[in-house]
């Protein structure tokens, strides 16, 4: 009992908390709570609070980030947004949760978490240029050698559906030198691939 | 017993307001504003202005002190800071310094 710390209902506390024991959080909350024991947050507690703690137990509503050296246990009726790091957490049925939930050691996971989260979009934009860099590559070469067929297989309309698919997955960048060029002949993709001065040839031909 | 206790390792900086039993084992700096009784027990420090019910200090108190009732300093306590109550007392061994305004 010594080192028992009860917020009741009618309290409301604005500031810091913060020592040694176990608390209780039956009232109102705001500000910044820092135990080194057990914290309880009662289905009628309200946290307005970043939360460190061995141990935190939620029942009630919390907006802030909850860190323990042991573990999070948010029961049913917890009301939780905010970031959750503990070596253990356990999230009960009925418990409702919204941010950043991970486990692992208190003091690591935070700049784990930091760094992961740096890393993440770095990595992400880098990956998918390097894709799309290779995809022009790998579907450029099928669309090159079919135009010389294609002036005999114009006929069968089957050839061009095919062919669509493949002109959209080739990015910008193959279509944006001959961009004009598609845009005037209506079976786009056999035109990008003729070699200058192939039309005037076939025209030659023609005539 | 109280339904709100501030524990004897625990310390608030802030501002608490209560409409319920108040005790204080623990520290407290800034402001206390209850409606109903508050206890600050023996090796407790406030360090706040304390608004009140029925006021009981065992502990140190640091800072002026507003009650509706009554204010008892045990032996023990201590008071540096004004205190206005409808009564008060002080016990033998109650260290206390500053004024004692009592609505006469």
């Amino acid at each position: 009992m010594a080192l028992l710390t009860v917020i009741g209902r009618g309290v409301r506390v604005r500031g810091r908390i913060q020592g040694e024991g176990d608390l209780t959080i039956e009232g109102h909350v705001e500000g910044e709570i820092s135990v080194s024991g057990a914290l309880t947050v009662d289905p009628a507690g309200l946290v307005g609070a970043n939360i460190n703690a061995r141990v935190i137990v939620v029942r009630g509503a919390v907006r802030g980030d909850l860190t323990a050296d042991d573990v999070v246990r948010l029961e049913e009726g917890a009301r939780v947004v905010g970031d959750v790091h503990a070596p253990r957490i356990a999230i009960a049925k009925g418990a409702l949760v919204r941010g950043l939930v991970q486990t692992g050691a208190a003091g690591t996971t935070a700049s784990r978490g930091k760094t992961q989260e740096k890393a993440v979009p770095a990595a992400r934009p880098a990956s998918p240029p390097a894709s799309a860099a290779r995809r022009p590559v790998a579907a450029a070469p099928p669309v090159a050698p079919k135009p010389a067929a294609a002036p005999a297989a114009r006929p069968a309309p089957s050839a061009a559906p095919q062919t669509k698919p493949a002109a959209r997955l080739a990015p910008p960048s193959v279509l944006a030198g001959t961009a004009p060029a598609t845009a005037k002949t209506p079976p786009p993709p056999v035109v990008p691939a003729l070699k200058k001065g192939a039309k005037a040839a076939l025209k030659k031909k023609a005539t | 017993m109280a339904s709100t206790v501030i524990g004897a390792g625990i310390t608030i900086e802030g501002e608490i307001s209560a409409d319920e039993e108040l005790v204080v084992q623990g520290t407290v700096r800034g402001k206390v504003d209850a409606r109903e009784g508050v206890t600050i027990e023996a090796g407790a420090t406030v360090e706040a202005d304390i608004t009140a019910g029925p006021l009981t200090v065992a502990g140190s108190v640091i800072g002026n002190i507003s009650s509706t009732d009554r204010v008892d300093l045990q032996a023990g306590g201590r008071v540096i800071g004004n205190v206005k109550a409808t009564r008060i007392t002080i016990a033998d061994g109650a260290q206390f310094k500053g004024n004692v305004d009592m609505d006469v």
